[in-house]
């Protein structure tokens, strides 16, 4: 089908038609973060159009800020607790989802997504109920921590079970035969082999949580981290500064998740390579 | 699950010697699972039903069962416009999320060769889904707001002389946000459907004389029915509970469900909130159950 041996000259014309929609369809998606970037060197002080020349000023600015330095070491110090909750809970959870025979094991990977799939509000708020009005919890940054562990896990989850279930039982099979007790066949066999799933799982749940901003809206109390600042000054309107901190965040996520797509491939071309 | 089926007797052989105390070991790995998940998703969210009907005395909370907060909730027209404009806002949202989405994942599968530039083509359209929600949300302001892209291209051509607001703070803005933040999730269901559909019956559809448009509407959408559900649903769910997009865009004619509950619980009344809340959820509850069947939650554990 892909050769197109007839091509006739409608088909030719639906073909560019399509292809036409697809160009359209990138302007629409990068457009509008591509415009954040370009004001962000804009020397315009509204941080929007004319474009009045190019500055490093507000990146200066941005590095200055002793506020969003505060909100920066903040969700980094979350992120962090996060990554590591979510990793080894998702990991683990992994492991019985695909190798174990569960009853109701369908019922339970939906179980397992529905933190995905239900709007982050929800969580937000009955996490708000449950931790200040039962537990009489002050909220902090270990409040966010545990709502965005519960947001992240799920996607760790399904990261190292993808993995584990296109994993061939044979080999640690082979470790068994070869005498190798259940430790030795998990450090030796099975880790090395979804490593690269755990690692980018890791790198998926540290990029939520960095970006993490409904969750956190409602468990942080009087702290800051970046998306929750960004929101507050966003409110009074477009400033250059948010536009450059912005920006910054923007080029994490995406080199973070760019990161983390790649290494799995360069991980088995890496073992090929090594194999030939 | 076809490989684990193949290889189920030599599974058996292993398990027949593990000792019980192993078997049971096998589940352990849910055991911090279970306390997340249970204490910090099933619980919070059983609390919301019960305060839900409960009722608040004098900003305290009180265990009287009552239907009060709903009562309330359908007793102010308000609210009551509000939840019908949050359903009609989502519905025309994925629709036409799926209908953006649809022409041009048909395009990436069929027509550009299959390998790194389709998968190349593929991340890019997921990349803005896994950059700040927030920040995909504000880069509109540029270009829709009083001195955003829009408006300053207007006056630059004369064609207006001041700027005009009607792009921002209306549902209008708030759809096409909605579509933007929603389009890489609707691609990524449609692909992996379309990427499994056999192309070779097309072209037999084709061969035995069928349009273009029959080969479409008869052997390609009937087998891809479940992959478009569950872009409908995985679409539609977190577009009824969605807060940032009316907040930001949106303004006073804005409004979805989503502030309303954000209004409640910062306005302390917990127990009505609970009610808004348990409303949504009880409309995604309804339709995971309705189409459980065609929903492809294994394919998310096969991506």
């Amino acid at each position: 089908m892909r050769e197109f041996e007839v091509v006739s000259p409608r088909a030719r014309l639906v073909r560019i038609l399509l292809g036409s929609w697809a160009v359209v369809i990138y302007i629409f998606l990068f457009a509008p973060i591509l415009t954040l970037v370009l004001f962000s060197f804009n020397a315009n002080t509204y941080g929007t159009f004319p474009f009045t020349g190019w500055t490093m000023h507000w990146y200066g600015q941005v590095f200055h800020d002793y506020q969003i330095k505060d909100a920066l070491f903040t969700t980094l110090r979350i992120s962090a607790e996060v990554t590591a909750i979510a990793t080894f809970v998702g990991t683990a959870a992994a492991f019985p989802l695909v190798r174990s025979r569960l009853p109701f094991r369908s019922g339970i990977r939906i179980g397992m997504t529905l933190p995905i799939m239900i709007p982050g509000l929800l969580i937000g708020v009955s996490l708000l109920v449950l931790l200040t009005d039962v537990f009489h919890l002050q909220l902090s940054e270990q409040t966010a921590v545990i709502g965005q562990s519960v947001y992240t896990t799920p996607f760790v989850v399904l990261l190292v079970a993808a993995r584990l279930q296109g994993f061939d039982p044979a080999l640690e099979r082979a470790a068994s035969d070869l005498g190798a007790n259940t430790y030795r066949r998990l450090r030796y066999v099975v880790l090395p082999l979804i490593m690269p799933a755990i690692f980018a799982g890791a790198l998926f749940a540290f990029t939520l949580s960095l970006d993490e901003f409904i969750i956190t809206l409602f468990l942080i109390g009087a702290n800051n981290t970046l998306p929750i600042y960004i929101y507050t000054q966003v409110k009074f309107g477009i400033t250059p500064e948010v536009n450059a901190l912005a920006t910054l965040l923007l080029g994490a996520s995406l080199v973070l998740i760019a990161v983390a797509f790649a290494l799995p491939l360069v991980v088995r071309r890496a073992r090929r390579l090594v194999r030939a | 699950m076809t490989d684990t089926a193949a290889t189920a007797p030599a599974a058996a052989r292993g398990r027949s010697r593990l000792r019980r105390g192993a078997r049971l070991a096998q589940y352990a790995g849910f055991l911090p699972a279970l306390v997340l998940f249970g204490a910090f998703f099933a619980l919070p969210l059983g609390l919301i039903v019960a305060y839900s009907f409960w009722e608040t005395i004098d900003y305290n909370v009180v265990h009287h069962w009552t239907f009060d907060n709903y009562r309330y909730f359908f007793s102010v027209s308000t609210y009551i416009h509000t939840m019908w404009a949050t359903v009609w806002v989502s519905v025309i949202a994925t629709a036409l999320t799926i209908g953006l989405a649809f022409p041009f994942t048909y395009w990436l599968v069929r027509y550009v060769r299959r390998g790194a530039l389709q998968r190349l083509l593929l991340v890019l359209v997921i990349l803005p889904f896994w950059t700040s929600y927030l920040l995909r949300v504000y880069s509109w302001l540029n270009i829709l707001g009083d001195g955003g892209a829009i408006n300053r291209f207007l006056q630059w051509t004369h064609l207006t002389d001041h700027p005009l607001s009607f792009f921002l703070y209306d549902r209008p803005a708030v759809i096409l946000v909605l579509v933007y933040l929603y389009f890489p999730f609707a691609v990524l269901t449609l692909y992996a459907s379309l990427e499994r559909f056999d192309w070779d019956q097309f072209k037999a559809a084709m061969d035995l004389g069928a349009t273009p448009r029959t080969a479409i509407t008869r052997i390609l959408l009937p087998q891809i029915r479940p992959g478009i559900t569950t872009a409908v649903i995985f679409v539609f769910i977190p577009i009824l509970g969605e807060y940032l997009a009316p907040q930001l865009v949106g303004g006073q004619r804005g409004v979805m469900i989503g502030n309303l509950i954000v209004n409640f619980f910062t306005g302390a009344q917990y127990t009505r909130g609970a009610a808004a809340a348990l409303l949504i959820a009880a409309l995604i509850v309804v339709l995971l159950v309705l189409f459980r069947r065609s929903l492809e939650v294994e394919d998310a554990y096969r991506a």
